[in-house]
């Protein structure tokens, strides 16, 4: 009897098919909480979510990210408050996709997408600057840096919510 | 000394002197009390009850005085019913304060919660978030939890500019006051003040020009939040990302020690820059102020006008070669040109560039001719007899003591010296200025003694005639160890004493500090003024301990150094007077300060410089050598007090430049000196087995530090602010000879002579904004700088017709300069005020004959 039980789970597996597939030709999709590469975010109406605060970078245990800050102005704004990031660099090869930058940015801008292929010929590729990371422009709208009407943005920081 | 008194914190027993500020008293024996309104260095308000603390005393039997026991024989104590701000308490005999019930912790809690009710979340982006007090009290005493409605918060302007250098956010001030006390108590320009109240309180500024002081900056160290802070640094870096890099201030002879914020930098291609400059506590020196100059003054050091390589004239031509290339070069001309060379050193070279230029100008002969730039005061001998007392600290003089300022517009001439001056006499040191002029510091004096131009030396001499007829020659210290007293004595009968009132004031003091400048004095005379400042103060034994003495304001952050190493004015003015073919001029411009340096250098056969920038001197040089700004490189300098001092090397090199010390080694190298040393370590190491004063100035010995108070940095941002803990050095102070018992001191009888004074005479002057060749390049600090300008008397600009404002001429020799006439009252008759370094062209570094003049069309 044992010894049926064993052919038939045999059996099963033969006909049952392969479970790894032929990537790159074919791809499987990732887990919504999946970790990969950085997007630095924008809000609806063009303008950049990061502050250029430094918090990721302060938050990151492998030191990876690189943040240098600079202050808008209406004639020439890319964040809402009054700080936004002039470099915004992110070391792929030193990143352990832990996503404490993510936790760590009080706006929301950094998140870790879905995006993995990653790969390199060169130390210096592996480094991501602003424009690589930055998400595209929503249609419709004004890329950055916008002018903006004076009186419009007066708060340091734009209002946020707690993370739901 | 005052009575020492018993006070219990927290269950246990502590003595400490009557009298002492209880936040104070309780930092110093370990407990924190958090404030946000009182500063050790100001006197409290009691605004923000941040401090709030149990206080009782022990019940007293009022018949037999003893304490009122309880039945377990403790001693009673009574509460006050309410808690109470520990900043406005001194401490007193009995007093019992607990600082950790959950009374005290409620309090501090709420407090912070209704501080913060108006305090926006900026925290992110907030240039003192990860400094800052309210952020770090909060998370030690704060609520965790706020129950305030977020949106309901008041919304007040956010990026108010207060002044060019520094921004205002309304809504971020906690309204503490302590910008509005320092500048109204402290330094006494009444320039910021409050404006509306309740919630609506703001600090508004109330001087045109907006925020006119020279202390700006110290504000936003001392503003526990984030609602002051600088142009300069303006997001430049999170204050965690920041290395502190311990250095000196180029600028003035305070050498205020510094710590420079550096951080690499993307825009430089990744090397690491100086991104603010920040305060570094020495009680010793600058306490924890620093004044705009030495914290904007920074950008020089990686300007792009900066001098990359080394150059050679080629007929119209500077080709640019290598070092082994132009130290070749160098050598050649030094050989051949020999004894017929003159040096001349800068102001700001460091103790080692000056030592291995005098090992330089050994090796090219016999003369050495060691000149000083700015040729304009000397008088080394008066500071090696009677300089300053090691130790002396102006923080620590009280009313028993006296503080003579002469020939010095004091404020523009070291800023931190004239701020301790002043906050001396408010707290009652006599205070006496001298001088043709009247100057800042006339409001706090306690007496004036005025002259006029050219008898500096007069009324120094009159002071000491004064103390012979009032008998107070110190005849023990004269009879032992004083030489050349009868000639002095002699010299000094029947001298007028032009303000005896005044004389009185210092001569009767315990302690007499004398700071001389040079202002309207010729070479010649200065010595001689500084001789009998020398001349005085041993008459009267003011000399060989702290707080007494003299100090010279030396036109220069390393004068003193340089005068150490043997470099001095006379030899420069000798160079002047008979010019050699050849001049080897180290970081310095005097073809670009003074028009005879200018006359003298462009008709020299061969000119070599070390320079950062192209100056009038470098544009006349034959080859030019890039030399290194204090930032890039490491060494020492020796400030007004004879204080040696290291700075570190806090930023990369820019281009081929190298510090000037390396250069004259490598010069010498090839003129068959030594191998150059490796590091200024081993140079500084070489001047203390050859200069006897420097003997103790080892390089582990600058670097000792010692804790400091009030505290600053670490843990204790709250409380003295965010100038950062010493941990470069305090640095160490030579010994006069008055402090060498074995030595001998000198006195000899002064020469008072006046300048002949025939039309109108120009008197240069200093001003902290100038344009000299390295503070013109912060452009932060370009509208503070003047338009150059001469000052005239209004009957002297009535006769030849010029009104206040108007372009003018001033004819120095062959050229002209062209200047807008200041007429304002304060110049004396028959003088014009002509500040050095202002113009782009040359004008005077000493007193002359010359003509004012209405520009013809
Ligand atoms: S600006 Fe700063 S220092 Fe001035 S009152 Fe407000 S919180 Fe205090
Ligand atoms: S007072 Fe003098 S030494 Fe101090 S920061 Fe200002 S210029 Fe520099
Ligand atoms: S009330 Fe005492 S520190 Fe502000």
């Amino acid at each position: 009897m044992n010894m049926v039980r064993g052919f038939a789970t045999t059996l099963k597996h033969v006909i049952e098919g392969p479970v790894t597939i032929e990537y790159p030709e074919q791809e499987r999709p990732v887990r919504e909480r999946f970790k990969g590469r950085h997007a630095l975010k924008r809000y609806e109406n063009g303008l950049e979510k990061c502050i250029g605060c430094s918090l990721c970078a302060a938050a990151c245990p492998a030191d990876a990210i690189w943040v240098e800050a600079a202050e808008n102005t209406d004639e020439e704004r890319y964040s809402p408050g009054e700080r936004y990031a002039k470099t915004y660099e992110i070391n792929m090869l030193r990143c352990i996709f832990c996503g404490y930058c993510e936790d760590a940015c009080p706006t929301e801008a950094i998140v870790l997408e879905h995006e993995y292929r990653l790969s390199f010929n060169d130390r210096y590729d592996a480094i991501y600057t602003k424009d690589m990371l930055i998400d595209p422009v929503p249609p419709g709208v004004q890329g950055t840096p916008q002018v903006t009407e004076p009186g419009k943005f007066t708060r340091s920081i734009p209002d946020m919510e707690n993370p739901k | 000394m005052a009575d020492i008194v018993t006070i219990t914190i927290d269950g246990q027993d502590f003595q400490v002197p009557a009298g002492t500020n209880l936040v104070d008293a309780a930092k110093m024996l370990g407990t924190d009390i958090p404030v946000f309104c009182y500063h050790p260095k100001m006197e409290p308000v009691g605004m923000c009850r941040m401090c709030l603390v149990e206080l009782g005393s022990i019940s007293v039997n009022r018949e037999t005085g003893e304490p009122d026991l309880d039945e377990n024989g403790e001693p009673v104590v009574r509460w006050f019913p309410k808690l109470q701000t520990a900043c406005t308490q001194k401490t007193y005999e009995g007093m019992v304060i607990r600082t950790t019930t959950e009374k005290v912790v409620a309090g501090r809690d709420d407090i912070l919660e209704f501080i913060l009710t108006s305090h926006p979340l900026d925290c992110p982006v907030c240039d003192k978030g990860g400094e800052c007090p309210l952020q770090n009290l909060t998370m030690a005493y704060g609520p965790g939890q706020s129950r305030f409605v977020f949106t309901d918060k008041l919304n007040l302007d956010k990026h108010v500019p207060l002044g060019e250098l520094i921004y205002l956010d309304r809504e971020r001030c906690i309204q503490c006051a302590r910008c509005v006390r320092f500048c109204d108590e402290l330094v006494g320009d009444d320039v910021l003040a409050f404006h509306e109240r309740g919630r609506r309180l703001q600090i508004v500024t109330i001087s045109d020009p907006p925020f006119d002081t020279k202390f700006s900056g110290n504000t936003t160290d001392i503003c526990p939040v984030g609602a002051l802070t600088t142009t300069d640094f303006r997001f430049g870096a999170r204050p965690w990302e920041l290395d502190e890099v311990p250095t000196i201030c180029p600028y003035c002879p305070v050498g205020c020690n510094l710590s420079a914020s550096t951080r690499l930098d993307r825009d430089t291609g990744g090397k690491k820059i100086i991104k603010r400059i920040m305060p570094r506590q020495n009680e010793e020196v600058n306490e924890i102020w620093i004044c705009d100059k030495g914290r904007f003054g920074h950008h020089h050091s990686r300007s792009t006008e900066r001098i990359l390589h080394p150059m050679i004239r080629k007929g119209d031509e500077l080709v640019t070669v290598d070092w082994a290339t132009a130290y070749a070069e160098v050598a050649a001309r030094l050989k051949k040109y020999g004894d017929r060379t003159g040096f001349v050193a800068g102001p700001a070279l460091s103790n080692e560039d000056l030592w291995e230029l005098r090992k330089l100008t050994r090796l090219v002969g016999e003369q050495r001719q060691r000149g000083l730039w700015p040729a304009t005061m000397s008088g080394i001998e008066a500071i090696a007899q009677a300089g300053a007392g090691v130790g002396t600290r102006v923080q620590d003089m009280g009313p028993g003591g006296a503080i003579l300022v002469i020939a010095s517009d004091f404020e523009e001439e070291a800023p931190i010296w004239w701020l301790q001056v002043k906050q001396a006499a408010d707290r009652g040191v006599k205070v006496v200025v001298a001088n043709a002029r009247g100057t800042k510091l006339d409001k706090y004096a306690a007496a004036t003694m005025p002259y006029a131009y050219g008898d500096a030396v007069a009324v120094m001499n009159g002071l000491a005639a004064r103390a012979r007829s009032r008998k107070k020659i110190a005849r023990s210290l004269v009879e032992s160890r004083v030489d050349g007293m009868d000639a002095l004595i002699d010299s000094l009968k029947g001298v007028k004493v032009p303000h005896p009132e005044a004389a009185d004031l210092l001569l009767d003091a315990d302690d007499l500090l004398i700071f001389a400048g040079g202002e309207g004095l010729t070479l010649a005379q200065h010595g001689e003024l500084m001789q009998a400042a020398a001349n005085l103060l041993i008459l009267t034994a003011h000399v060989g301990r702290p707080n007494n003495g003299l100090v010279a304001v030396w036109p220069g952050a390393n004068v003193q150094g340089a005068m150490d190493m043997g470099f001095s004015a006379e030899t420069t003015a000798a160079l002047l007077d008979d010019p050699p073919p050849m001049w080897f001029i180290a970081e310095a411009d005097p073809a670009g300060e003074d028009v005879r340096a200018a006359e003298v250098i462009a008709n020299a056969e061969c000119v070599v410089v070390t320079s950062l920038f192209m100056t009038e001197t470098a544009q006349q040089a034959d080859i030019i050598l890039p030399g290194q700004s204090f930032a890039e490189r490491d060494g020492t300098f020796t400030n007004g007090m004879r204080r040696v001092q290291r700075f570190y090397t806090a930023q990369g090199p820019i281009g081929d430049s190298l510090p000037d010390w390396k250069i004259f080694a490598h010069i010498g190298r090839q003129m068959g000196g030594d191998q150059p040393r490796i590091s200024t370590g081993l140079v500084m190491r070489e001047i203390t087995e050859k200069v006897f004063r420097y003997a103790d100035m080892g390089y582990p010995n600058l670097a000792r530090v010692e804790k400091q108070f009030p505290d600053v940095g670490g843990d204790d941002l709250y409380y003295g602010g965010t100038a950062y803990t010493n941990t470069g050095g305090l640095g160490v102070q030579w010994k006069t000879n008055a402090e060498h018992e074995q030595h001998r001191l000198t006195v000899r009888p002064v020469n008072v002579d006046s300048f002949a004074a025939d039309g109108l005479q120009l008197i240069p002057v200093r001003v902290l904004y100038d344009r000299g060749m390295w503070f013109r390049v912060s452009d932060v600090m370009d509208q503070r700088v003047p338009a150059p300008y001469v000052e005239l008397n209004e009957a002297d600009a009535a006769g030849l017709g010029i009104a206040d404002g108007e372009q003018i001429a001033v004819v120095l020799g062959e050229r002209t300069v062209e200047v807008r006439a200041r007429v304002n009252g304060k110049t004396p008759a028959g003088y014009a005020l002509l500040p050095m370094r202002l113009s782009d062209a040359p004008t005077l570094t000493v007193p002359a004959a010359g003509v004012v003049q209405k520009i013809e069309e």
